[in-house]
């Protein structure tokens, strides 16, 4: 195994080199911007998302126990699907030449989609105490 | 006040395991794989390597790989966050001072870790902002974007390696090992989840390149909609040629050598018309099929005696822009297939299709189906 780990890691190595290489060609007011990015998406993780991840459990603890489970698993889908369609949503990259990019009323469909895995929460709260009542 | 300093030993939960950590790490590891491949591919068919021949069959082949790029980065983002969520802890973990090779070792790795999440968010949220068009930086979003995919896949590779024992005991057991009784999800629960999350984000988005799911793709980019019923990516506003391409005296120029001909809409109208069944699929993350109607641009080439191994420049109206001509390569341009299209769907180009006239050629990325043609010359 260690021969396997030498030769991934020398591979690995290799790999992320070839991308340092490609970034030498860019403009120092560039390689600025893009490590401010970089940078930006490690703390925006570390110490907003995070923690935020802690609050959350936090204020799930304080619910019933038979809720929390579903709870969790609707945040978790809301809350990375939401993340990850941010620049939708929010239609940041709307253009008035372009009417065929971003076309639909994305915070209207948003609602939608909270609605429908809140809705999905709780079927599974009822669902799961009917099961409970008659075991 | 002072805020304590958190230490690992205060995250209590057991989801917040190696066991967790490597079932989704494997996911995250294959989707960044997949969009690794598809992204260096896309690469290869925009710079035209000499060594490579690339085949103009079959003609989705380019619909597909690009679709598996946007939906496999798409995917990646809820499982990333749940890895990050199950390793947390370590960012928090005692640095060994006072015992030096350790020390190096524990900063070393530090360093890669930080490397890959550096590189992992960065492309998830450029591709991601890519796919809506919303540029918040001043860098080429391209070349960037290729980088940094070395930068994210060598990190990724150079973190399997170190990890690999802890990942292989992890895989090995089972994840219910050393598992505490929680209060809310189990580990089994918490990776069903990531992936149930990954499953809708991936659906979320995917009818903007498949088109049967557009009913449930609440956050898809395109919609299917657009002039023609053909979303657009570049406009003919933004790409300043719409003076240009409305002029009555437009002819598109076909030169080889010293022979140049000059063909007018109705001398284009006047030569053998076909119609192809062909994709367009942007690297943005969309794709559809249209009915595209013209000449066939080797029709074109033998007006002008082009030798059948010639390789052919395709020049767009735009004055400026990375994208205002392409290089269409010998197989390409003698491909039945391969169009100087004037209609698409039974109706003559939109201007923000190409009108007067656009390539449409088999298996080839949307940005070099170049739009709003001015000159074809065969080199």
């Amino acid at each position: 195994m260690r021969a396997v780990r030498v030769a991934l890691g020398v591979v690995g190595v290799g790999l992320a080199l070839v991308g340092v290489y490609r970034l030498l060609g860019t403009g120092l007011a560039d390689l600025v911007d893009i490590a401010v990015f970089l940078a930006g998406g490690v703390l925006a993780h570390d110490l907003i998302v995070g923690p935020l991840a802690v609050l959350l459990a936090v204020v799930v603890l304080r619910a019933p126990a038979r809720v929390r489970a579903p709870v969790t698993v609707g945040l978790v889908v809301l809350g990375s699907v939401t993340l990850m369609a941010v620049p939708v949503i929010a239609e940041l990259g709307s253009r008035p030449d372009v009417p065929s990019l971003l076309p639909r009323p994305y915070a209207a469909l948003w609602l939608v989609f909270a609605g429908v895995v809140a809705l999905a929460v709780v079927l599974a709260v009822v669902l799961a105490s009917r099961r409970r009542r008659r075991a | 006040m002072k805020l304590p300093r958190p230490r690992e030993a205060a995250f209590t939960s057991s989801l917040r395991s190696p066991e967790v950590a490597a079932r989704v790490g494997v996911w995250l590891a294959i989707t960044f794989t997949v969009a690794f491949l598809t992204g260096v591919w896309s690469h290869l068919y925009q710079d035209q390597p000499g060594w490579l021949t690339i085949p103009t069959r079959p003609v989705w082949i380019y619909r597909v790989t690009q679709g598996l790029h946007y939906l496999s980065g798409t995917a990646a983002v809820p499982l990333l966050l749940v890895k990050l969520y199950a390793v947390y802890p370590k960012l928090f973990a005692d640095v060994p001072l006072g015992r030096a090779k350790q020390l190096v070792l524990h900063l070393l790795e530090r360093a890669s870790i930080l490397v890959l999440v550096a590189a992992a968010v960065f492309q998830l949220f450029t591709g991601v902002a890519n796919s809506a068009e919303f540029y918040p930086w001043s860098f080429s979003f391209r070349s960037t974007h290729y980088a940094l995919a070395w930068v994210a896949i060598g990190a990724l590779v150079l973190h399997i390696a170190v990890k690999l024992p802890v990942i292989r005991s992890a895989l090995t057991r089972p994840i219910e090992d050393g598992e505490r009784p929680g209060k809310v999800l189990t580990r089994r629960g918490l990776v069903r989840t990531a992936f149930l999350a990954s499953a809708v984000a991936v659906v979320s988005v995917a009818g903007g390149t498949v088109p049967w799911l557009r009913k449930v793709s609440v956050f898809e980019t395109h919609d299917g909609s657009g002039p023609q019923d053909l979303p657009v990516t570049k406009s003919a506003r933004a790409a300043e040629v719409t003076s240009l391409a409305v002029a009555p005296g437009w002819a598109l120029e076909v030169v080889h050598g010293a022979t140049t001909r000059r063909l007018t809409l109705a001398d284009l109208a006047a030569l053998p018309q076909h119609t192809e069944r062909l994709p367009i699929a942007c690297v943005e993350g969309w794709s559809a099929n249209a009915d595209w109607t013209g000449v066939r641009l080797r029709d074109l080439l033998d007006l002008v005696q082009a030798p059948a191994g010639a390789e052919v420049q395709v020049t767009s109206l735009q004055p400026r822009g990375p994208f205002r001509s392409s290089e269409v390569r010998a197989n390409y341009a003698r491909d039945p297939l391969t169009l100087v299209a004037t209609r698409v769907n039974g109706e003559p180009l939109a201007l923000d299709h190409g009108h007067p006239a656009r390539l449409i050629a088999p298996n080839r990325p949307g940005v070099l189906q170049t739009k709003w043609l001015a000159r074809i010359e065969a080199v």
